[in-house]
């Protein structure tokens, strides 16, 4: 088991590796992108260009590049934007962080619960024309595009009825916890059901079909034939097993949301969480910062897939011989 | 000095920019629903309006808060309640923001008869935002600091200072011991030249040649802010969230031409907003004031619904089409002279969004600039000839393309030239590129890039700063991606004409605007550039800001706008 942890983790270093080597070679292939014209300012004589090529080291080979640009990230943890310059990445993204973790957490529980509870009951009342409705409104949910939904939710709640309604509602942006529970909740509430919505009707359409195959299981007609409760049996026995995929594709959604997935969440409510850092970087070609917010996202899904892979192997003994 | 425009939302934008007319003097022009409303402000200081925190907005930061590194446009209107200079431009609305004032120094410099020794006296009693004066070193050391820290125009702007051209080279051990002299007895400085320079009082009332304290690191001080003599100091900068400015404890008033005392006891800088959400959001009065360019989409409601709050100006620059005139077909005389007559200006100022947001241009040189005069040699689309042009230039058939930024506005003028580029006979494509590298990417000659779309934005006002900087020999520097002469254009004749106005500008500023005029016209003939059209600034305010003031050269006068 040590092992396959061990060789799992390995694997999961070497994807990194790929991925920041991957980005570094894009941006310098790119033509139009040497960071000195863009950092020495339009019009700038030669020799001032010379000058800003080598003060950041520009003129050296790109794998000398590569390392020192891995050393400054990783080692002397010192690397700075290209753009806003003199701006630390690695700050950056620690301070985006808990505004991404709180948008993140705060949705994930509530498409859980809309989930499980929509999935849950459209597969108990299977027969019905609840089924049906329920499930509507999970494609209803799945076929919303985040962007748009936010900027519909904006559009009402911040401006055709901001006058009545929703004039409780507070400017876009992100409050801290520091300025109290309140008012962070209430700057994400928004965000928060956006996002739900979509992954509130993936949870709830899966579920459903687990939930059905459960329920024709033998195990159930055992639990009936035991004379337990209808109840009883969709909760604590076909529920139960039905959750396990649920389980660990939350884990993988998860991973990938907190490593700024929720970009178009973030970027639509103006929240500056890592996604909203990512985009920026890449409107602006910050070498650096893409470098960051995807070694960071990318360590986030790659965690999560470790994750899941080793709970399987524990699991499931014949993973670990695959 | 180009500015990436609003779609591109980049933050490594250029600044400088400038308009004909600003709000101060009614010049605001009115279109179809968006009217330029002006509150003139009374003279001297009106002490009931002080107070209150003034709330701006844009999509990002803009780099750096160094000012002797920074070039962008949102920045350099922000330094103007930070820093100080020598001299500034006269900080009001209206035509009167082109002049110089003095500003640290108590009076206009006393000029050599030769034209190349400035000598200033320093105001005595300025301090800056951490209690220290301002002397003589802090000057010295600021023009040192210009080379040490290899700033964006130090080889270009400063380049003209005895020692400068060492300096640029060498910048560790840079001390312009000739070039920047202190004599702290007499509390003067003198700044001695290479050549005369009609254009250095301009130069030195930017950014970049603002005075600093002389202990301020020879390195890009980035988010940490460097104390300055403006009514205003930096408290905290993060580009992705926020910049918080609040009173420079020690600042008193000194000359109010130069730098007047603000009105808000606090400014609020945030960023993150797109500006869809920061429409809105002046609109609920949740923010006060907007820097990017306002979507095209909202201009109706604004102009019908919030046309109190909106202010339209014209600014000196324009959208233009570099054409390159070292490969083919343009490096023919009549194909570019086609290209002149191909293109319906009028069509293209509706795609950037009507008369409101822009007026079509004739000239290199925008109206109202220095040297502009008012010609109009391709008046009209006249397709027939441009097609009769290529014809006779014998590159009728080539393949010819096009690379626009991916903008909306860039798009859809390169769709139109395309189909233009076809009619005239040649056999035309779009390409299509990131707005972030469209711009370095077609300076470098070795991307053989036929035709653009760019835009420029004049960095101070003289005619120099568009002909010089866009069409000499000197800002070509073939297979760099800092080479702002995007034609390729080198023509001794005209590089000749071009010095001998620079130099008339020194003695007889009348011949040379006329000087500059015939040159303008000439290069029109020559068609190293299309102008397309000029573009105007939006300000779209909430409704409590009063005392909107354009200024011609750093817009509008974030400070000077109330909020009580």
């Amino acid at each position: 088991m040590i092992g396959y942890i061990l060789r799992r983790f390995g694997a999961a270093v070497l994807v990194l590796f790929a991925i920041s080597v991957l980005v570094f070679l894009i941006f310098f292939a790119t033509p139009g992108v040497d960071p000195a014209a863009r950092i020495a300012g339009k019009n700038a004589d030669p020799a001032t260009l010379a000058q800003v090529r080598a003060s950041f080291g520009f003129d050296r080979p790109l794998p000398v590049q590569y390392v020192l640009m891995m050393k400054h990230l990783f080692v002397s943890h010192d690397l700075t934007s290209f753009v806003n310059r003199g701006t630390l990445v690695i700050p950056q993204i620690i301070d985006a962080v808990p505004v991404t973790l709180s948008l993140v957490v705060g949705a994930a529980v509530i498409w859980m619960v809309l989930g499980v509870g929509m999935g849950t009951l459209a597969g108990a009342m299977r027969g019905t024309l609840v089924d049906p409705l329920v499930m509507l409104l999970g494609v209803f949910g799945v076929s919303l595009p985040v962007y748009w939904l936010g900027e519909v939710v904006n559009l009402i709640t911040q401006k055709q009825l901001h006058g009545s309604v929703f004039s409780w509602v507070p400017p876009l942006g992100y409050a801290p916890l520091s300025q109290g529970v309140g008012q962070w909740a209430l700057h994400l509430l928004f965000p928060w059901l956006t996002l739900a919505l979509l992954y509130a009707g993936i949870y709830a359409r899966l579920l459903r079909g687990e939930l059905i195959n459960a329920l024709n299981e033998d195990y159930v007609r055992t639990a009936r034939a035991k004379g337990l409760s209808e109840r009883r049996i969709l909760i604590r026995h076909a529920l139960r097993c039905s959750l396990i995929p649920i389980v660990s594709l939350f884990g993988l959604d998860f991973g990938a949301l907190v490593g700024g997935a929720a970009l178009l969440t973030e970027v639509v409510f103006g929240l500056p969480g890592v996604g909203k850092l990512t985009y920026q970087a890449l409107q602006n070609l910050d070498l650096p910062v893409i470098m960051g917010t995807v070694l960071y996202a990318a360590f986030f899904v790659v965690l999560a897939n470790a994750v899941v892979d080793v709970l399987y192997a524990r699991l499931d003994p014949r993973v670990r011989r695959a | 000095m180009k500015r990436i425009t609003a779609i591109a939302g980049a933050a490594l934008l250029a600044a400088g920019v400038a308009a004909c007319s600003g709000g101060g003097d009614g010049a605001a022009t009115s279109g179809a629903g968006t009217t330029g409303q002006t509150t003139q402000a009374a003279a001297g200081f009106q002490e009931q309006h002080k107070g209150g925190t003034l709330r701006l907005l844009a999509k990002a930061g803009d780099g750096t808060l160094d000012p002797h590194i920074n070039y962008s446009n949102g920045q350099w209107q922000i330094f103007q309640a930070l820093y100080d200079g020598l001299v500034s431009f006269r900080k009001v609305g209206g035509k009167a923001a082109y002049d110089i004032v003095p500003d640290l120094a108590k009076e206009l410099p006393q000029v050599g008869a030769d034209g190349k020794t400035y000598t200033f006296t320093l105001r005595t009693g300025v301090k800056f935002s951490n209690g220290d004066p301002v002397t003589v070193d802090d000057v010295v050391a600021s023009f040192r600091r210009i080379f040490r820290i290899s700033g964006p125009t130090s080889g270009t702007f400063y380049s003209g200072i005895v020692g400068a051209a060492e300096c640029v080279k060498k910048p560790a051990g840079c001390t312009l011991d000739k070039g920047v002299v202190a004599d702290a007895a007499a509390n003067t400085v003198t700044i001695n030249l290479v050549a005369p320079d009609s254009e250095f009082l301009q130069k030195l009332a930017l950014p970049h040649a603002v005075v600093l304290p002389k202990g301020t690191p020879a390195k890009d001080q980035g988010t940490t802010p460097i104390p300055g003599t403006g009514p205003y100091k930096v408290e905290s900068y993060n580009p992705n969230q926020l910049m918080k400015l609040v009173r420079n404890p020690n600042f008193t008033e000194w000359s109010r031409d130069a730098q007047p005392q603000g009105y808000p006891d606090e400014i609020d800088y945030n960023y993150g907003l797109t500006s869809e959400a920061a429409v809105t959001a002046v609109e609920n009065g949740q923010a006060d004031w907007i820097f990017d360019p306002l979507p095209a989409d909202r201009l109706t409601e604004i102009g019908t619904s919030y046309e109190q709050q909106a202010h339209v100006n014209p600014l000196a620059a324009f959208w233009y089409i570099p054409v390159n005139v070292n490969l083919a077909p343009f490096d023919k005389p009549e194909a570019r002279q086609a290209l002149q007559w191909a293109f319906d200006k009028n069509a293209l100022v509706k795609m950037f969004g009507g008369a409101n947001l822009a007026q079509p241009a004739c000239t290199i040189l925008p109206p109202s600039f220095p040297g502009h005069a008012d010609f109009c040699d391709f008046s009209q689309q006249d397709l027939a000839k441009a097609k009769q042009l290529v014809q006779q230039s014998g590159t009728a058939g080539q393949e010819v393309s096009i690379v626009v930024a991916d903008d909306d506005v860039s798009k859809q003028i390169g769709e139109y030239a395309r189909s233009v580029l076809e009619q005239i006979g040649y056999q035309a494509k779009v390409k299509v590129i990131s707005t972030n590298i469209q711009f370095t990417y077609i300076q470098n000659s070795k991307n053989k890039v036929q035709l653009s779309v760019s835009q420029w934005y004049a960095d101070y006002p003289a005619a120099s700063n568009f002909l010089n900087v866009l069409l000499s020999c000197a800002s070509y520097h073939p297979g760099s991606d800092s080479s702002i002469n995007i034609s390729g254009f080198c023509d001794k004749d005209a590089d000749a004409k071009i010095a001998q106005a620079m130099k008339l500008d020194q003695t007889d500023p009348a011949a040379s605007g006329k000087l500059w005029g015939e040159i303008d016209r000439e290069l029109m003939q020559k068609g190293p550039i299309i102008p397309l059209f000029n573009p105007k600034q939006i300000d779209f305010v909430s409704k409590n800001v009063g005392n909107y003031q354009f200024h011609a050269q750093f817009h509008a006068l974030l400070d000077q706008m109330w909020v009580k």
